[in-house]
Protein backbone atom coordinates (compact mmCIF):
# COMPACT_ATOMS: atom_id res chain seq x y z
CA UNK A 1 0.00 0.00 0.00
CA UNK A 2 3.17 2.38 1.17
CA UNK A 3 4.55 2.02 -2.59
CA UNK A 4 0.92 3.15 -4.13
CA UNK A 5 0.51 6.18 -2.02
CA UNK A 6 4.04 7.40 -3.07
CA UNK A 7 3.41 6.81 -6.56
CA UNK A 8 0.12 8.59 -6.34
CA UNK A 9 2.40 11.68 -4.82
CA UNK A 10 4.41 11.75 -7.83
CA UNK A 11 3.45 13.95 -10.66
CA UNK A 12 5.08 11.86 -13.35
CA UNK A 13 7.73 9.25 -14.11
CA UNK A 14 10.02 8.31 -16.40
CA UNK A 15 10.22 5.32 -18.32
CA UNK A 16 12.16 3.94 -21.42
CA UNK A 17 9.93 2.88 -24.61
CA UNK A 18 10.79 1.82 -28.18
CA UNK A 19 7.62 3.38 -29.66
CA UNK A 20 7.25 2.49 -33.56
CA UNK A 21 7.46 5.47 -35.52
CA UNK A 22 7.19 5.87 -39.12
CA UNK A 23 10.03 7.87 -40.89
CA UNK A 24 9.72 9.95 -43.69
CA UNK A 25 12.85 9.59 -45.70
CA UNK A 26 13.26 12.96 -47.34
CA UNK A 27 14.29 12.82 -51.15
CA UNK A 28 13.50 16.46 -51.73
CA UNK A 29 13.44 19.46 -50.07
CA UNK A 30 10.65 21.16 -52.00
CA UNK A 31 7.49 21.19 -50.43
CA UNK A 32 5.84 21.83 -53.59
CA UNK A 33 6.51 18.30 -54.23
CA UNK A 34 5.88 16.42 -51.16
CA UNK A 35 2.59 18.03 -51.10
CA UNK A 36 1.98 16.50 -54.75
CA UNK A 37 2.77 13.46 -53.52
CA UNK A 38 0.99 13.40 -50.06
CA UNK A 39 -2.27 14.14 -51.86
CA UNK A 40 -1.96 11.20 -54.17
CA UNK A 41 -1.01 9.04 -51.27
CA UNK A 42 -3.94 10.51 -49.08
CA UNK A 43 -6.38 9.21 -51.37
CA UNK A 44 -4.83 6.05 -51.83
CA UNK A 45 -4.95 4.97 -47.70
CA UNK A 46 -7.06 7.35 -45.95
CA UNK A 47 -6.58 5.65 -42.64
CA UNK A 48 -2.91 6.09 -42.24
CA UNK A 49 -3.34 9.22 -42.20
CA UNK A 50 -4.88 9.86 -38.69
CA UNK A 51 -2.77 12.60 -37.24
CA UNK A 52 0.13 10.02 -37.33
CA UNK A 53 3.26 10.57 -36.05
CA UNK A 54 6.35 11.15 -37.96
CA UNK A 55 10.28 11.61 -37.99
CA UNK A 56 11.56 13.65 -41.19
CA UNK A 57 14.69 12.52 -42.27
CA UNK A 58 16.62 14.40 -44.37
CA UNK A 59 19.80 12.32 -43.79
CA UNK A 60 19.83 11.62 -47.81
CA UNK A 61 19.38 15.47 -48.65
CA UNK A 62 22.74 17.27 -48.94
CA UNK A 63 21.03 20.76 -48.21
CA UNK A 64 22.23 22.74 -45.30
CA UNK A 65 19.18 24.68 -45.17
CA UNK A 66 15.91 23.67 -45.60
CA UNK A 67 12.38 25.37 -45.53
CA UNK A 68 11.88 23.30 -42.83
CA UNK A 69 8.48 24.90 -41.39
CA UNK A 70 7.32 24.97 -44.64
CA UNK A 71 7.66 20.84 -44.79
CA UNK A 72 6.27 20.55 -41.56
CA UNK A 73 2.85 22.57 -42.44
CA UNK A 74 2.36 20.46 -45.15
CA UNK A 75 2.47 17.44 -43.49
CA UNK A 76 0.41 19.51 -40.95
CA UNK A 77 -1.96 19.78 -43.57
CA UNK A 78 -2.22 16.51 -44.70
CA UNK A 79 -2.87 15.12 -40.97
CA UNK A 80 1.17 13.80 -40.48
CA UNK A 81 2.20 15.23 -37.49
CA UNK A 82 6.12 15.70 -36.99
CA UNK A 83 7.73 14.92 -34.60
CA UNK A 84 11.53 15.09 -34.91
CA UNK A 85 14.31 15.63 -37.39
CA UNK A 86 16.53 12.77 -38.34
CA UNK A 87 19.90 14.20 -39.68
CA UNK A 88 20.97 17.18 -41.61
CA UNK A 89 23.17 19.91 -40.98
CA UNK A 90 23.71 22.31 -37.81
CA UNK A 91 21.40 25.05 -38.97
CA UNK A 92 18.87 21.73 -39.64
CA UNK A 93 19.41 20.97 -36.09
CA UNK A 94 18.42 24.53 -34.61
CA UNK A 95 15.71 25.55 -37.07
CA UNK A 96 13.77 22.06 -35.73
CA UNK A 97 14.69 23.26 -32.29
CA UNK A 98 13.24 26.15 -32.94
CA UNK A 99 9.90 24.69 -34.13
CA UNK A 100 9.25 22.79 -31.24
CA UNK A 101 11.09 19.62 -32.92
CA UNK A 102 13.30 17.09 -31.74
CA UNK A 103 16.43 15.97 -33.75
CA UNK A 104 18.11 13.05 -34.01
CA UNK A 105 21.45 12.14 -35.14
CA UNK A 106 21.85 10.19 -38.57
CA UNK A 107 21.24 6.24 -38.34
CA UNK A 108 23.74 4.01 -39.16
CA UNK A 109 22.46 2.64 -42.55
CA UNK A 110 25.12 0.54 -43.59
CA UNK A 111 23.98 -2.53 -42.17
CA UNK A 112 20.95 -2.25 -43.78
CA UNK A 113 22.56 -1.66 -47.18
CA UNK A 114 24.47 -4.66 -46.82
CA UNK A 115 21.32 -6.97 -45.96
CA UNK A 116 19.59 -4.92 -49.38
CA UNK A 117 22.58 -6.82 -51.21
CA UNK A 118 21.19 -10.24 -49.59
CA UNK A 119 17.60 -9.84 -50.10
CA UNK A 120 17.91 -8.70 -54.07
CA UNK A 121 19.99 -11.54 -55.35
CA UNK A 122 18.06 -14.14 -56.08
CA UNK A 123 14.71 -13.33 -54.56
CA UNK A 124 12.20 -13.60 -56.89
CA UNK A 125 8.88 -11.67 -55.04
CA UNK A 126 6.07 -13.99 -55.08
CA UNK A 127 3.46 -12.19 -52.92
CA UNK A 128 0.75 -12.93 -54.94
CA UNK A 129 1.21 -16.69 -54.00
CA UNK A 130 1.14 -15.97 -50.03
CA UNK A 131 -1.95 -18.36 -49.56
CA UNK A 132 -4.73 -16.27 -47.99
CA UNK A 133 -5.72 -16.86 -44.50
CA UNK A 134 -2.78 -19.04 -43.51
CA UNK A 135 -0.92 -15.38 -42.41
CA UNK A 136 -2.17 -13.41 -39.30
CA UNK A 137 -0.90 -10.15 -38.01
CA UNK A 138 -0.66 -9.54 -34.32
CA UNK A 139 -1.13 -6.09 -32.81
CA UNK A 140 2.61 -5.70 -32.39
CA UNK A 141 2.98 -5.89 -36.33
CA UNK A 142 4.07 -9.20 -36.18
CA UNK A 143 2.51 -12.20 -38.08
CA UNK A 144 2.02 -15.97 -37.59
CA UNK A 145 1.66 -18.36 -40.13
CA UNK A 146 -0.01 -21.69 -40.06
CA UNK A 147 0.75 -24.54 -42.55
CA UNK A 148 4.19 -25.68 -44.44
CA UNK A 149 5.32 -22.79 -46.49
CA UNK A 150 6.12 -24.22 -49.66
CA UNK A 151 8.73 -24.05 -52.35
CA UNK A 152 8.29 -20.47 -54.54
CA UNK A 153 6.74 -18.69 -51.63
CA UNK A 154 7.80 -16.00 -49.38
CA UNK A 155 6.61 -14.43 -46.11
CA UNK A 156 7.43 -11.70 -45.14
CA UNK A 157 6.55 -9.85 -41.72
CA UNK A 158 8.08 -6.47 -42.73
CA UNK A 159 7.22 -4.84 -39.06
CA UNK A 160 7.98 -7.48 -36.18
CA UNK A 161 8.49 -11.37 -35.72
CA UNK A 162 7.46 -14.21 -38.08
CA UNK A 163 6.14 -17.43 -36.24
CA UNK A 164 5.61 -20.41 -38.37
CA UNK A 165 3.48 -23.10 -37.69
CA UNK A 166 4.71 -25.34 -39.99
CA UNK A 167 7.84 -26.45 -41.81
CA UNK A 168 9.89 -23.86 -44.04
CA UNK A 169 10.51 -26.18 -47.52
CA UNK A 170 13.71 -25.68 -49.11
CA UNK A 171 13.21 -23.09 -52.66
CA UNK A 172 10.58 -20.95 -49.78
CA UNK A 173 11.98 -17.98 -48.25
CA UNK A 174 10.96 -16.52 -44.96
CA UNK A 175 11.85 -13.12 -43.79
CA UNK A 176 11.09 -10.62 -40.86
CA UNK A 177 11.84 -7.27 -39.54
CA UNK A 178 12.10 -8.74 -36.22
CA UNK A 179 12.78 -12.48 -35.63
CA UNK A 180 11.85 -15.74 -37.23
CA UNK A 181 10.59 -18.63 -35.53
CA UNK A 182 9.78 -22.05 -36.81
CA UNK A 183 8.09 -24.43 -35.36
CA UNK A 184 9.39 -27.01 -37.77
CA UNK A 185 11.59 -27.83 -40.22
CA UNK A 186 13.54 -25.09 -41.68
CA UNK A 187 15.10 -26.38 -44.95
CA UNK A 188 14.47 -22.65 -47.17
CA UNK A 189 16.00 -19.31 -46.38
CA UNK A 190 15.46 -17.25 -43.17
CA UNK A 191 15.86 -13.75 -42.97
CA UNK A 192 15.69 -11.93 -39.86
CA UNK A 193 16.33 -8.09 -39.28
CA UNK A 194 15.58 -7.47 -42.48
CA UNK A 195 15.85 -3.74 -41.40
CA UNK A 196 18.97 -3.90 -39.75
CA UNK A 197 18.07 -4.87 -36.36
CA UNK A 198 21.21 -6.80 -35.34
CA UNK A 199 19.71 -7.77 -32.11
CA UNK A 200 17.27 -10.35 -33.97
CA UNK A 201 17.18 -14.19 -34.31
CA UNK A 202 16.38 -17.13 -36.26
CA UNK A 203 14.88 -20.03 -33.92
CA UNK A 204 13.68 -23.50 -35.67
CA UNK A 205 13.48 -26.92 -34.37
CA UNK A 206 15.36 -28.76 -37.16
CA UNK A 207 17.42 -26.72 -38.79
CA UNK A 208 18.50 -27.56 -42.63
CA UNK A 209 17.87 -24.25 -43.98
CA UNK A 210 19.66 -22.97 -47.19
CA UNK A 211 20.50 -19.62 -46.05
CA UNK A 212 20.35 -17.95 -42.74
CA UNK A 213 20.92 -14.14 -42.68
CA UNK A 214 20.64 -11.67 -39.41
CA UNK A 215 20.58 -7.67 -40.03
CA UNK A 216 22.54 -8.65 -43.81
CA UNK A 217 25.29 -11.29 -41.85
CA UNK A 218 24.45 -14.93 -43.58
CA UNK A 219 25.90 -18.21 -43.70
CA UNK A 220 24.93 -20.67 -46.14
CA UNK A 221 24.38 -24.33 -46.02
CA UNK A 222 27.84 -24.82 -46.76
CA UNK A 223 29.18 -22.18 -44.09
CA UNK A 224 26.95 -24.40 -41.07
CA UNK A 225 28.64 -27.18 -38.93
CA UNK A 226 27.47 -30.52 -39.95
CA UNK A 227 26.65 -31.41 -36.60
CA UNK A 228 23.89 -29.35 -35.97
CA UNK A 229 21.95 -30.59 -38.85
CA UNK A 230 18.46 -31.44 -38.33
CA UNK A 231 18.91 -29.88 -34.58
CA UNK A 232 16.59 -27.28 -32.47
CA UNK A 233 18.86 -23.86 -32.64
CA UNK A 234 18.68 -20.58 -32.11
CA UNK A 235 20.69 -18.15 -34.65
CA UNK A 236 22.37 -15.03 -33.29
CA UNK A 237 24.66 -11.94 -34.22
CA UNK A 238 27.46 -11.46 -31.73
CA UNK A 239 30.04 -8.65 -33.02
CA UNK A 240 29.04 -9.05 -36.49
CA UNK A 241 29.23 -13.27 -36.43
CA UNK A 242 26.47 -15.26 -37.09
CA UNK A 243 26.44 -18.00 -34.19
CA UNK A 244 24.57 -21.11 -34.54
CA UNK A 245 23.97 -22.63 -30.76
CA UNK A 246 22.22 -25.96 -30.19
CA UNK A 247 18.69 -25.08 -27.80
CA UNK A 248 18.49 -28.73 -26.46
CA UNK B 1 -22.24 -32.15 -60.38
CA UNK B 2 -18.83 -34.22 -61.14
CA UNK B 3 -15.57 -33.48 -58.86
CA UNK B 4 -12.83 -32.40 -60.92
CA UNK B 5 -9.41 -33.93 -60.03
CA UNK B 6 -6.18 -32.50 -61.50
CA UNK B 7 -3.22 -35.02 -61.50
CA UNK B 8 -0.36 -32.81 -61.32
CA UNK B 9 3.65 -32.74 -60.47
CA UNK B 10 5.74 -30.04 -61.72
CA UNK B 11 8.28 -32.47 -63.06
CA UNK B 12 8.02 -34.30 -66.19
CA UNK B 13 8.20 -37.58 -66.56
CA UNK B 14 6.83 -38.96 -63.00
CA UNK B 15 3.98 -40.46 -64.26
CA UNK B 16 1.09 -38.00 -64.25
CA UNK B 17 -0.30 -39.39 -67.42
CA UNK B 18 0.02 -42.91 -66.87
CA UNK B 19 -1.53 -42.12 -63.09
CA UNK B 20 -4.18 -39.96 -65.18
CA UNK B 21 -5.19 -43.13 -67.15
CA UNK B 22 -5.17 -45.73 -64.54
CA UNK B 23 -7.21 -43.90 -61.72
CA UNK B 24 -9.82 -42.39 -64.57
CA UNK B 25 -9.85 -46.46 -65.53
CA UNK B 26 -10.39 -47.35 -61.72
CA UNK B 27 -12.90 -45.22 -61.56
CA UNK B 28 -14.71 -46.00 -64.20
CA UNK B 29 -14.39 -49.87 -63.63
CA UNK B 30 -15.88 -48.80 -60.20
CA UNK B 31 -19.38 -47.79 -62.49
CA UNK B 32 -18.07 -43.94 -62.06
CA UNK B 33 -18.91 -42.50 -65.20
CA UNK B 34 -15.72 -40.83 -65.95
CA UNK B 35 -13.63 -38.31 -68.20
CA UNK B 36 -10.14 -37.78 -68.36
CA UNK B 37 -9.17 -34.53 -70.68
CA UNK B 38 -5.60 -34.12 -71.57
CA UNK B 39 -4.28 -30.77 -70.75
CA UNK B 40 -0.88 -31.18 -72.35
CA UNK B 41 -1.61 -29.32 -75.96
CA UNK B 42 1.35 -29.97 -78.22
CA UNK B 43 2.66 -32.37 -76.49
CA UNK B 44 -0.70 -35.34 -76.91
CA UNK B 45 0.28 -38.36 -75.03
CA UNK B 46 -3.37 -39.68 -73.36
CA UNK B 47 -4.66 -41.17 -76.40
CA UNK B 48 -1.61 -43.41 -76.57
CA UNK B 49 -1.59 -44.77 -73.06
CA UNK B 50 -5.74 -44.96 -73.33
CA UNK B 51 -4.82 -47.09 -76.72
CA UNK B 52 -7.49 -44.73 -78.52
CA UNK B 53 -4.94 -42.67 -80.71
CA UNK B 54 -6.43 -43.76 -84.22
CA UNK B 55 -9.43 -42.69 -83.01
CA UNK B 56 -8.76 -39.18 -82.85
CA UNK B 57 -11.03 -36.35 -84.80
CA UNK B 58 -11.14 -33.44 -83.33
CA UNK B 59 -9.33 -32.44 -79.68
CA UNK B 60 -10.15 -29.87 -76.98
CA UNK B 61 -8.66 -27.08 -78.20
CA UNK B 62 -11.21 -27.62 -81.65
CA UNK B 63 -13.89 -27.48 -79.04
CA UNK B 64 -12.54 -24.37 -77.32
CA UNK B 65 -12.46 -22.23 -80.67
CA UNK B 66 -16.16 -23.94 -81.95
CA UNK B 67 -14.80 -25.83 -84.36
CA UNK B 68 -16.39 -28.82 -83.24
CA UNK B 69 -18.83 -29.99 -80.61
CA UNK B 70 -17.61 -31.87 -77.48
CA UNK B 71 -19.77 -34.33 -77.95
CA UNK B 72 -18.12 -35.01 -81.24
CA UNK B 73 -14.29 -34.62 -79.47
CA UNK B 74 -15.22 -36.58 -76.72
CA UNK B 75 -13.77 -40.51 -77.67
CA UNK B 76 -15.71 -43.51 -75.82
CA UNK B 77 -13.09 -46.30 -74.10
CA UNK B 78 -13.19 -49.73 -75.92
CA UNK B 79 -12.97 -51.19 -72.93
CA UNK B 80 -14.75 -49.71 -69.96
CA UNK B 81 -18.35 -47.99 -70.90
CA UNK B 82 -18.40 -45.82 -68.39
CA UNK B 83 -15.00 -43.80 -69.54
CA UNK B 84 -14.25 -41.13 -72.03
CA UNK B 85 -11.46 -39.64 -73.11
CA UNK B 86 -11.10 -35.74 -74.55
CA UNK B 87 -7.99 -35.68 -76.36
CA UNK B 88 -5.43 -32.67 -76.17
CA UNK B 89 -4.21 -31.10 -80.23
CA UNK B 90 -0.66 -32.16 -80.79
CA UNK B 91 -0.44 -29.28 -83.62
CA UNK B 92 -1.29 -26.17 -81.40
CA UNK B 93 0.51 -24.90 -78.23
CA UNK B 94 -1.10 -23.74 -74.82
CA UNK B 95 -1.32 -20.12 -75.55
CA UNK B 96 -4.80 -21.86 -77.60
CA UNK B 97 -6.23 -22.97 -74.34
CA UNK B 98 -8.35 -19.94 -72.50
CA UNK B 99 -9.65 -20.22 -69.21
CA UNK B 100 -13.09 -19.30 -70.51
CA UNK B 101 -12.94 -22.29 -72.72
CA UNK B 102 -11.95 -24.80 -70.38
CA UNK B 103 -14.44 -23.15 -67.72
CA UNK B 104 -17.27 -23.69 -70.37
CA UNK B 105 -16.00 -27.18 -71.18
CA UNK B 106 -15.66 -28.77 -67.51
CA UNK B 107 -19.37 -27.08 -66.92
CA UNK B 108 -21.37 -28.66 -69.34
CA UNK B 109 -19.28 -32.36 -68.32
CA UNK B 110 -19.92 -31.23 -65.41
CA UNK B 111 -23.77 -32.51 -65.69
CA UNK B 112 -23.13 -35.88 -67.14
CA UNK B 113 -20.39 -36.90 -65.41
CA UNK B 114 -19.32 -38.10 -61.92
CA UNK B 115 -15.45 -37.70 -62.08
CA UNK B 116 -13.72 -35.59 -64.24
CA UNK B 117 -9.91 -35.72 -64.56
CA UNK B 118 -8.11 -33.50 -65.68
CA UNK B 119 -4.21 -34.59 -66.60
CA UNK B 120 -1.73 -31.48 -66.21
CA UNK B 121 1.40 -30.74 -68.42
CA UNK B 122 4.72 -30.66 -66.73
CA UNK B 123 5.93 -27.10 -65.51
CA UNK B 124 3.71 -24.52 -63.90
CA UNK B 125 3.27 -22.09 -67.04
CA UNK B 126 0.02 -21.82 -68.63
CA UNK B 127 -1.17 -25.51 -69.27
CA UNK B 128 -0.41 -26.47 -65.94
CA UNK B 129 -2.48 -24.11 -64.52
CA UNK B 130 -5.23 -23.83 -66.44
CA UNK B 131 -5.45 -27.84 -65.37
CA UNK B 132 -5.55 -27.15 -61.99
CA UNK B 133 -7.66 -23.54 -61.87
CA UNK B 134 -11.51 -25.63 -61.66
CA UNK B 135 -10.08 -28.37 -59.97
CA UNK B 136 -11.98 -29.77 -56.26
CA UNK B 137 -9.21 -32.04 -55.66
CA UNK B 138 -5.65 -32.76 -56.66
CA UNK B 139 -3.32 -35.57 -57.36
CA UNK B 140 -0.27 -34.89 -56.93
CA UNK B 141 2.57 -37.85 -58.47
CA UNK B 142 5.62 -37.57 -57.10
CA UNK B 143 8.89 -39.61 -57.89
CA UNK B 144 11.25 -40.62 -54.67
CA UNK B 145 13.79 -38.18 -55.87
CA UNK B 146 14.64 -34.97 -54.40
CA UNK B 147 13.86 -32.72 -57.21
CA UNK B 148 10.16 -34.52 -58.05
CA UNK B 149 9.77 -33.72 -54.20
CA UNK B 150 10.75 -29.98 -54.50
CA UNK B 151 8.50 -29.83 -57.66
CA UNK B 152 5.46 -31.09 -56.19
CA UNK B 153 5.95 -29.09 -53.21
CA UNK B 154 6.08 -25.86 -56.19
CA UNK B 155 2.97 -27.14 -57.01
CA UNK B 156 1.22 -27.34 -54.04
CA UNK B 157 1.90 -24.13 -53.23
CA UNK B 158 0.38 -22.95 -56.48
CA UNK B 159 -3.15 -24.98 -55.75
CA UNK B 160 -3.15 -22.91 -52.30
CA UNK B 161 -3.14 -20.13 -54.07
CA UNK B 162 -3.74 -19.92 -58.02
CA UNK B 163 -6.68 -22.19 -58.30
CA UNK B 164 -10.40 -20.99 -58.34
CA UNK B 165 -11.46 -21.96 -54.90
CA UNK B 166 -8.20 -20.20 -53.34
CA UNK B 167 -9.02 -17.02 -54.78
CA UNK B 168 -12.57 -17.58 -54.23
CA UNK B 169 -11.38 -18.07 -50.48
CA UNK B 170 -13.37 -21.28 -50.90
CA UNK B 171 -12.53 -24.70 -49.05
CA UNK B 172 -9.08 -25.48 -50.21
CA UNK B 173 -8.10 -28.06 -53.05
CA UNK B 174 -8.33 -31.23 -51.21
CA UNK B 175 -4.75 -32.60 -52.26
CA UNK B 176 -3.29 -36.39 -52.17
CA UNK B 177 0.05 -37.18 -52.62
CA UNK B 178 0.55 -40.09 -55.26
CA UNK B 179 4.00 -41.70 -55.29
CA UNK B 180 5.58 -43.26 -58.10
CA UNK B 181 7.84 -45.33 -59.18
CA UNK B 182 8.30 -46.70 -55.83
CA UNK B 183 11.25 -49.29 -55.52
CA UNK B 184 11.49 -50.49 -51.71
CA UNK B 185 14.36 -52.13 -52.14
CA UNK B 186 16.76 -49.02 -53.70
CA UNK B 187 14.99 -46.77 -50.45
CA UNK B 188 16.82 -50.01 -48.44
CA UNK B 189 19.76 -49.01 -49.95
CA UNK B 190 19.50 -45.09 -49.50
CA UNK B 191 18.87 -44.61 -53.55
CA UNK B 192 16.05 -43.45 -52.81
CA UNK B 193 14.11 -40.73 -50.73
CA UNK B 194 11.54 -43.04 -48.34
CA UNK B 195 7.63 -42.49 -47.83
CA UNK B 196 8.35 -40.60 -44.54
CA UNK B 197 10.79 -38.70 -45.74
CA UNK B 198 8.50 -37.71 -48.70
CA UNK B 199 5.12 -37.36 -46.61
CA UNK B 200 6.89 -35.36 -43.82
CA UNK B 201 8.33 -32.59 -46.51
CA UNK B 202 4.94 -32.19 -48.05
CA UNK B 203 3.03 -32.71 -45.31
CA UNK B 204 -0.20 -34.07 -47.13
CA UNK B 205 -1.88 -37.55 -47.03
CA UNK B 206 -1.01 -39.67 -48.78
CA UNK B 207 -3.83 -41.33 -51.19
CA UNK B 208 -1.56 -44.39 -52.93
CA UNK B 209 1.91 -45.62 -53.25
CA UNK B 210 3.11 -47.05 -56.72
CA UNK B 211 5.56 -49.21 -56.66
CA UNK B 212 8.22 -49.37 -60.11
CA UNK B 213 7.03 -52.35 -62.32
CA UNK B 214 7.61 -53.53 -65.34
CA UNK B 215 3.93 -53.58 -65.73
CA UNK B 216 3.43 -49.77 -66.23
CA UNK B 217 5.98 -49.67 -69.38
CA UNK B 218 4.32 -52.61 -70.56
CA UNK B 219 0.84 -50.82 -70.68
CA UNK B 220 1.67 -47.72 -71.86
CA UNK B 221 3.41 -48.93 -74.79
CA UNK B 222 0.41 -51.46 -75.33
CA UNK B 223 -2.41 -48.39 -74.81
CA UNK B 224 -3.83 -50.61 -72.10
CA UNK B 225 -3.86 -48.60 -68.58
CA UNK B 226 -2.11 -50.72 -65.59
CA UNK B 227 -5.47 -50.84 -63.77
CA UNK B 228 -6.67 -53.43 -66.55
CA UNK B 229 -3.68 -55.79 -65.08
CA UNK B 230 -4.60 -56.80 -61.81
CA UNK B 231 -2.09 -59.33 -61.74
CA UNK B 232 0.12 -56.76 -61.55
CA UNK B 233 1.25 -55.12 -58.52
CA UNK B 234 1.15 -51.83 -60.27
CA UNK B 235 -2.29 -52.83 -61.21
CA UNK B 236 -3.37 -53.32 -57.56
CA UNK B 237 -1.98 -50.18 -56.71
CA UNK B 238 -3.32 -48.09 -58.53
CA UNK B 239 -6.96 -50.08 -57.64
CA UNK B 240 -6.29 -49.23 -54.44
CA UNK B 241 -5.43 -45.73 -54.96
CA UNK B 242 -8.92 -45.78 -56.29
CA UNK B 243 -10.58 -47.32 -53.16
CA UNK B 244 -8.77 -45.03 -50.74
CA UNK B 245 -10.15 -41.82 -53.59
CA UNK B 246 -13.99 -43.13 -53.18
CA UNK B 247 -13.17 -42.88 -49.21
CA UNK B 248 -12.34 -46.69 -48.29
CA UNK B 249 -10.03 -47.51 -45.74
CA UNK B 250 -7.17 -49.65 -47.49
CA UNK B 251 -3.94 -51.06 -46.07
CA UNK B 252 -0.87 -49.63 -47.77
CA UNK B 253 1.07 -52.29 -49.92
CA UNK B 254 4.55 -52.32 -51.80
CA UNK B 255 6.29 -49.92 -49.35
CA UNK B 256 8.28 -53.11 -47.93
CA UNK B 257 11.04 -54.54 -49.89
CA UNK B 258 10.83 -58.03 -49.99
CA UNK B 259 11.59 -60.10 -46.92
CA UNK B 260 15.42 -60.98 -46.77
CA UNK B 261 16.74 -64.61 -46.03
CA UNK B 262 18.05 -64.82 -42.31
CA UNK B 263 21.53 -64.65 -43.99
CA UNK B 264 21.44 -61.71 -46.22
CA UNK B 265 19.51 -60.38 -42.97
CA UNK B 266 22.92 -61.34 -40.90
CA UNK B 267 25.29 -60.33 -43.45
CA UNK B 268 23.24 -57.98 -45.75
CA UNK B 269 24.54 -55.12 -44.26
CA UNK B 270 23.67 -51.61 -45.46
CA UNK B 271 20.39 -51.49 -43.18
CA UNK B 272 20.14 -48.32 -41.96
Amino acid sequence: MSLNVERASMAFTFKGGMLPMTVMELASADPERIREQLSGKLSQSPAFFQHTPVVLSVEKLDEPHLALERICAVCRAHKLLPVAVRGGSDPVKQSAWALGLGWFPPSDSGRARMLEGVATTDAAPAPDESVPGRAESTASGGRIYRGTVRSGQQVTAPEGDLVVIGAVNAGAEVLAAGSVHVYGALRGRALAGIHGDTLAGIFCRELRAELLSVAGNYKRLEDIDPQLLGTSVQVTLSDAQLGITSLT
Amino acid sequence: MAKIIVVTSGKGGVGKTTSAAAIATGLALRGNKTVVIDFDVGLRNLDLIMGCERRVVYDLVNVIQGEAGLNQALIRDKRVDNLHILPASQTRDKDALTSEGVEKILETLSKDFDYILCDSPAGIERGAQLAMYYADEAIVVTNPEVSSVRDSDRILGLLASKTRRAERGEDPVKEHLLITRYNAARVDHGDMLNLEDIREILAIDLIGLIPESEAVLRASNQGVPVTHDDNSDAGQAYADTVSRLLGEEVPLRFHESQKKSLLSRMFGGGRR
